[in-house]
C-alpha cells in the first residue's frame, strides 16, 4: 500500500513506572498487575507471554487505556494515558490505539467494510466515500476485499479476524495491541495473522501481542513474560 | 449513511420485536393524549364562539310587575351595565303525541335588536310572525315537529291552543334540549298576548362593564345594580362565561387526560426496560465501540436516535389518529353542550404537545439505561466476567422468585408498570361503575312514577277524587311547593339559575313527613316531623349554604317572602338541583294554602314504562277537564334519563382508555418475559444438555411470569382502591356536589385478573418457542 509505506509512523514510545492493577471482588482483592515498570522502543513487534491468568490482558488493557491502574503512571509517547478522563481517552485510543481481541469483536449489525469504516466515523478522520475508499485500501492490505459487503458472520475466523486488523488499522494508529489474536484460529490461518501483525511493525508500528504460542521468541523483537502479575526473568 | 447510524439501523431491524412492542405503546398512549387533549382545545375553543357568542347575560333581574321603559332606561344608562336587555320566560307545555312535554317559551323584547343570550336563525323566518313560535333544533325530536309543523301547547292559563312552527333556530346557550327533556320555543309578546298570557316582559338581562369573571364578583354588580333600580324581585346570576355544562366536561377531559398522561408515563417506563435488555446484549459491542473510540457521547446520541426514531414513527402513527379521536369525541360532547363546532382542524400546539411528549417523555425514561449502559468502563464491557450481578437470593427461595430476584431493579419495573396499569384499569371500570350505581341511587332512592306541578296550587281534595277515580293510579300524595332562594338578610335573594331554570335552581318542597315516596340517605340530623317549623335540605342546597350547622336558623325565601327555620338534617338527593324539604302542614299555613298543594307526586299500578305512559296520559287527560294549571308533568322516567344522558360518553370514553393501559400493561409483561428468557438462554441451554425437557423449561418461564404477574395484580389491588375513592370523589363532587358511591367492583377485579392470567401465558408463548427451538449449541454460544 503506496501512501502507507511511504508515510512510515514512527511508534512511539511506551513507559511504565510502578504499575498496579488490582481488582476488587466478592472473593477479595486479586493483583492482576503488580509494580510493573517498564519501557518498550517504538516500532518494535513485541510479545507478552505468560500463563494464563499472569496479568497479560490486564497489562495490555492498561496500557491501551482500555482499563486504569490503581497505582503508578502510564505514558505512551507524549500522553499521561492515566491522566485522561473517560472521554478523552477515547478520542486518544481511536486516534492511537488499534486494538484487536480475540474473539473479533466485529459489530455483527454492520458489514465488514462498515466496521472498518466506524472508527473513521467515530474520531472524524473520514467521511463518506473518501472513507469506504480507505477502508477498502485497508481490506485490500488484509488480503480481504471481496468480503467487503458482507455481514461478519458470513466470513471466516481467520477472515474476521483480519477485518478486525483492517478495523485496529482504520486510523492509521501508531500502537497496535492485540490480545491473544491468534487464539481462536487454526496453525495456518495464525501464521498468516502473525506476519500480518510483523509487517505492520516492520512499518513503523508498535505492535504489542498478548500470546501463547511457543515459539514466538522467534518470530518478536521483544518479549515481556509476566509471571503472577510481575515482570518474570526471561527463559 | 455513516457507519455509526449503519449500526443503528442494523439494531433496528435485529430488535424488530421489541422495538414493535414499544412502538405500539407509545403510540397508542400518544393517540390517547392527542384525541383528549385535542376535543379539549377544539371544545374550548367553540365554547368561545358557541356559548360566549351567544352574549349571555351575567345577571338576569326579575321585577314582579315587569320591568317598565323607566327601569329599562335607568339600567341601560347605569355606569356598571354595558348591556341590558328585556325578556320573558314562560314555563308551558307541549303536546307531544298523547303526552305533554315541558316547553320553555322565550320572549325576547324585539328579535331584531336582542343583543344578550342571542341565537341564531337557521331556517325560516326572523322573527316569527305573530301566532308563531321559533323552535330549538335540538327539540324538534323531543317535540317531534318539523318546520311549519302545528305545536299544541297550554300555557299557565290552561287553556290549550296552537302554534305554527315557523321557523329554527340554534341556541348554544342552552343545554340541548333531548337532555334536558324540555322544548325551547321562541315567540314574539304578540303571540304571547295571542296565547292568552300577559306580553308583560318580567327579565331584565344584564352584562356589566366590568365583565365579572367569578360567580361572587357577578353577584356583587348585580346586588349593587338591584338596590340601585330598586324594585327587583329576584336575582338570577349563573356562573359567569360558563356553559352549564362545562365544568363537567372540563373536569372529566381532564381526567381523562391523567389517564392518558399516566399511560405515556407507562408506555416510557415499557421502553425504558426494553432498552436496558437491548443494551444489556450490547455491552459488549459498547465496549468495542469504546475502545475503537467512541466517547460517551457518542454512544448515547446512537441509542438517542434509536429510541428517539421509534417514538418519532409513533408520533407519526398517532397524529392522524389523535385527528380522528379528536374530532369524533369533541363531536359527541359538543352535542352535548349543543354546540356547533367551527372546524375539524386540531390547534398546532396539540400537535407540538404530541412531538414533544411523544419524543421527550420516552427518551427522558430511556436516558437512564442509556446513561448507565454508556458509563461501564471499557475493560467491564469487555470482560468476560461481565457486570457482575448483585445476588441477593437466599437458597431456600422458590426457583422463579430466585430467577426474578436476580435482577430487582426489573422486577420492581416490571412489577410496577404492570401493577400501575392494573390499578388504572381497576379504577376506571369502577368509576364508571359507580357512576352508573349513583344513577340507580335516584331510582332507589324516588319511589314515584309522576311528578304534576301546578301554577297554582290545586286542591288536595282534587288528589284524592282522581285517586280513586282514575284507573290505575295508586297514590296521589299533594306537596307543597314553591321557587324559593336562601335568603340573605337584607338583601335581594340571589339564585345561580341559568336561563333554562333548570341548572343552579333552588326550590322549597313540602312533603307530609311521612312521605314514603322519597327514601333520601341522611347526612346529618334527622328527617322532618309534622307540625314543626323545620328544615332539612339537600346536600345541594347545604353547599350553597356553605356555613350552616345543624340546629341553625336556615332563612329561606318562599317566593321572595322571607321566613325562617330550624336545619333539622341534610339528606343527599343524587341529580336534583338545590332544595329545602319544609313539613306540608307548617308550610301550607304559612303560606296559606292549607287543603291546596302546587306539586302531587303520583304512584301508578303500572309495571313498566309504556304502562306507565299509559296511565299517565289518563291521569293528564283528567286533569285537562278540572279547573287547574298545570306547569309541567314529568314522568319519572324522563328524570333519570335528563341526569345520565349527562356525561355517559365521557364515562365510555374513561372505559377505553381503561383499554389502552391495560394494553401498555400486558406490552410491557411480554417485553420483561422475552428478555428474561433471552437473557438466559445460554442457562437453558445448559438445563437441556443435562436432560431438561420443553415442558421443564415451560414450567420454568411460565411460573417465573405468573409470580411477577401476580405480584403486580395485590399491587394493583391495593393502589386501586385509594385512587378510585379519590377520583369517585371529584368526579362526584363535580358532577353531583356528593361523592359517586365507593364500590368495590368485583366485576373489574375480576376482568383484570383474568386479562392478566391470559396476557401472561400470551406473552410466555413465543418467548419459549423460541428458547425451545434453539439449538443447545446455539443457546450457549
Ligand atoms: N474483572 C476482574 N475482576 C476480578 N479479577 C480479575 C478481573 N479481571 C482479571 N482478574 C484477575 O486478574 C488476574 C489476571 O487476569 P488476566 O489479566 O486476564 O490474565 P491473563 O490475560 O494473563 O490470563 C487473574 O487472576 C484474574 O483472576
Ligand atoms: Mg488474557
Amino acid at each position: 500500500m503506496d501512501n502507507m509505506s511511504t508515510n512510515e509512523r514512527q511508534g512511539q514510545l511506551i513507559e511504565l513506572r510502578d504499575v498496579s492493577r488490582v481488582f476488587e471482588s466478592p472473593a477479595g482483592a486479586v493483583t492482576a498487575v503488580d509494580r510493573v515498570s517498564l519501557e518498550l522502543p517504538a516500532g518494535a513487534f513485541i510479545g507478552v507471554v505468560g500463563r494464563s491468568g499472569s496479568g497479560k490482558s490486564t497489562l495490555v488493557n492498561l496500557i491501551a487505556g482500555l482499563d486504569r491502574c490503581t497505582r503508578g503512571s502510564i505514558r505512551v509517547g507524549d500522553v499521561a494515558v492515566d491522566q485522561l478522563d473517560e472521554d478523552a481517552l477515547a478520542r486518544w485510543r481511536g486516534r492511537n490505539v488499534g486494538v484487536v481481541f480475540q474473539f473479533f469483536q466485529l459489530l455483527p449489525t454492520l458489514t465488514v467494510a462498515e466496521n472498518v469504516m466506524l472508527p473513521m466515523d467515530l474520531c472524524g478522520t473520514a467521511r463518506g466515500a473518501e472513507a469506504r475508499r480507505r477502508a477498502l485500501e485497508l481490506l485490500d492490505l488484509v488480503g480481504i476485499r471481496e468480503q467487503a459487503d458482507k455481514l461478519p458472520t458470513a466470513l471466516s475466523g481467520g477472515q474476521q479476524q483480519r477485518a478486525a486488523i483492517a478495523r485496529a488499522l482504520a486510523n492509521d494508529a501508531p500502537l497496535l495491541v492485540a490480545d491473544e489474536p491468534t487464539g481462536n484460529l487454526d496453525q495456518q490461518t495464525s501464521t498468516m495473522v502473525l506476519d500480518l501483525l510483523r509487517s505492520l511493525a516492520k512499518q513503523g508500528r508498535t505492535v504489542l501481542m498478548v500470546t501463547h504460542e511457543h515459539d514466538v521468541e522467534r518470530r518478536v523483537d521483544q518479549v515481556i513474560r509476566l509471571v503472577d502479575g510481575r515482570i518474570g526473568s526471561p527463559s | 449513511m455513516k457507519p455509526r447510524w449503519a449500526k443503528v439501523a442494523g439494531d433496528l431491524r435485529s430488535e424488530r420485536g421489541r422495538l414493535l412492542l414499544m412502538l405500539v405503546a407509545v403510540a397508542v398512549s400518544l393517540a390517547a393524549i392527542g384525541t383528549v387533549l385535542g376535543s379539549w382545545a377544539i371544545l374550548t375553543r367553540d365554547i368561545a364562539s358557541n356559548y360566549l357568542g351567544t352574549a349571555p347575560a351575567e345577571a338576569t333581574l326579575e321585577f314582579e310587575g315587569g320591568v317598565s321603559d323607566e327601569v329599562l332606561t335607568r339600567a341601560r344608562a347605569d355606569q356598571a351595565v354595558s348591556v341590558a336587555d328585556r325578556r320573558e320566560v314562560i314555563a308551558g307545555r307541549v303536546r307531544v303525541g298523547d303526552d305533554f312535554r315541558p316547553l320553555l317559551l322565550f320572549v325576547p323584547e324585539r328579535f331584531e335588536t336582542m343583543r344578550l343570550n342571542t341565537f341564531r336563525p337557521l331556517d325560516g323566518a326572523w322573527p316569527p310572525p305573530a301566532g308563531t313560535v321559533l323552535l330549538e333544533r335540538s327539540g324538534l325530536e323531543m317535540a317531534n315537529a318539523t318546520m311549519s309543523s302545528s305545536l299544541r301547547v297550554k300555557l299557565p292559563n290552561g287553556r290549550p291552543s296552537t302554534v305554527t312552527v315557523s321557523g329554527l333556530v340554534h341556541d348554544p346557550g342552552l343545554a340541548p334540549a333531548w337532555q334536558e327533556r324540555t322544548v325551547y320555543a321562541y315567540a314574539t309578546p304578540e303571540t304571547v298576548a295571542m296565547l292568552g298570557e300577559s306580553p308583560t316582559l318580567h327579565e331584565l338581562r344584564v352584562q356589566f362593564a366590568s365583565h365579572p369573571r367569578t360567580v361572587v364578583e357577578a353577584e356583587n354588580e348585580a346586588s349593587a345594580l338591584a338596590a340601585r333600580l330598586g324594585g327587583v324581585h329576584q336575582l338570577r346570576v349563573p356562573p359567569p362565561r360558563q356553559h352549564p355544562h362545562q365544568r363537567q366536561m372540563e373536569t372529566i377531559l381532564l381526567l381523562l387526560l391523567i389517564f392518558a398522561g399516566l399511560s405515556l408515563v407507562l408506555s416510557s417506563v415499557l421502553v425504558a426496560t426494553t432498552l436496558a435488555a437491548i443494551l444489556a446484549r450490547q455491552v459488549r459491542e459498547i465496549g468495542v465501540m469504546k475502545s475503537i473510540g467512541a466517547t460517551r457521547a457518542q454512544l448515547a446520541g446512537m441509542y438517542a436516535v434509536m429510541v428517539g426514531s421509534i417514538c418519532g414513527v409513533a408520533v407519526l402513527l398517532a397524529a392522524p389518529l389523535s385527528m380522528l379521536g379528536a374530532f369524533g369525541l369533541s363531536r359527541v360532547v359538543s352535542t352535548m353542550l349543543n354546540f356547533d363546532l367551527t372546524s375539524r382542524a386540531l390547534p398546532w400546539w396539540v400537535l407540538l404537545v404530541l412531538v414533544v411528549a411523544g419524543v421527550l417523555v420516552p427518551l427522558l425514561f430511556a436516558a437512564i439505561p442509556i446513561r448507565r449502559a454508556v458509563t461501564i468502563p471499557v475493560r467491564a464491557a469487555l470482560d468476560t466476567w461481565g457486570v457482575g450481578e448483585r445476588i441477593i437470593v437466599r437458597p431456600w427461595f422458590p426457583v422463579a422468585v430466585r430467577n426474578l430476584l436476580r435482577r430487582p431493579g426489573r422486577l420492581a419495573l416490571t412489577v410496577g408498570l404492570l401493577a400501575t396499569a392494573g390499578a388504572l384499569f381497576m379504577t376506571a371500570l369502577a368509576v364508571s361503575r359507580a357512576w352508573e350505581r349513583n344513577l340507580e341511587k335516584v331510582k332507589e332512592t324516588r319511589h314515584y312514577d309522576l311528578e304534576v306541578r301546578f301554577n297554582t296550587p290545586a286542591p288536595d281534595a282534587l288528589a284524592t277524587t282522581l285517586q280513586q277515580t282514575v284507573e290505575g293510579v295508586r297514590l296521589i300524595e299533594p306537596w307543597g311547593f314553591e321557587p324559593a332562594a336562601l335568603a340573605r338578610p337584607g338583601a335581594i335573594d340571589v339564585v345561580r339559575t341559568y336561563p333554562d331554570r333548570g341548572h343552579g335552581s333552588f326550590s322549597v318542597l313540602a312533603p307530609p313527613p311521612s312521605t314514603t315516596l322519597i327514601s333520601l340517605p341522611l347526612l346529618q340530623g334527622r328527617w322532618l316531623a309534622s307540625g314543626e317549623r323545620a328544615v332539612v335540605l339537600n346536600h345541594v342546597a347545604f353547599l350553597q349554604a356553605r356555613t350552616l350547622k345543624v340546629g341553625d336558623d336556615v332563612a329561606l325565601s318562599i317566593d321572595g317572602v322571607p321566613s325562617t327555620w330550624k336545619l333539622a338534617g341534610v339528606v343527599e338527593e343524587v341529580g336534583s338541583a338545590g332544595v329545602a324539604y319544609l313539613p306540608s302542614d307548617v308550610f301550607a299555613s304559612s303560606q296559606s294554602t292549607q287543603g291546596r298543594s302546587r306539586l302531587w307526586r303520583v304512584v301508578t299500578a303500572g309495571r313498566d314504562d309504556l304502562e306507565r305512559a299509559t296511565v299517565i296520559r289518563r291521569l293528564e287527560e283528567a286533569l285537562s277537564r278540572e279547573a287547574v294549571s298545570v306547569e309541567t308533568v314529568t314522568p319519572f322516567a324522563e328524570l333519570k334519563t335528563a341526569i345520565g344522558d349527562h356525561v355517559a360518553v365521557l364515562i365510555r370514553a374513561l372505559l377505553a382508555l381503561a383499554m389502552v393501559l391495560a394494553l401498555v400493561g400486558v406490552l410491557g409483561l411480554t417485553s420483561a418475559v422475552g428478555t428474561s428468557v433471552i437473557e438466559r438462554s445460554r442457562e437453558i441451554a445448559v438445563m437441556k444438555t443435562l436432560g431438561a425437557t420443553s415442558a421443564v423449561v415451560r414450567r420454568l418461564v411460565v411460573s417465573e411470569a405468573l409470580v411477577s404477574s401476580a405480584l403486580s395484580f395485590v399491587v394493583a389491588l391495593v393502589l386501586s382502591l385509594p385512587l378510585t375513592l379519590g377520583i369517585e370523589r371529584l368526579l362526584g363532587m363535580l358532577s353531583f356536589l356528593a361523592p359517586l358511591p365507593f364500590v368495590v367492583s368485583w366485576v373489574s377485579m375480576g376482568l383484570w385478573f383474568a386479562l392478566l392470567v391470559v396476557a401472561t401465558l400470551g406473552a410466555t408463548l413465543l418467548p419459549i418457542r423460541r428458547a425451545v427451538q434453539l439449538t443447545v449449541r446455539e443457546g450457549l454460544s
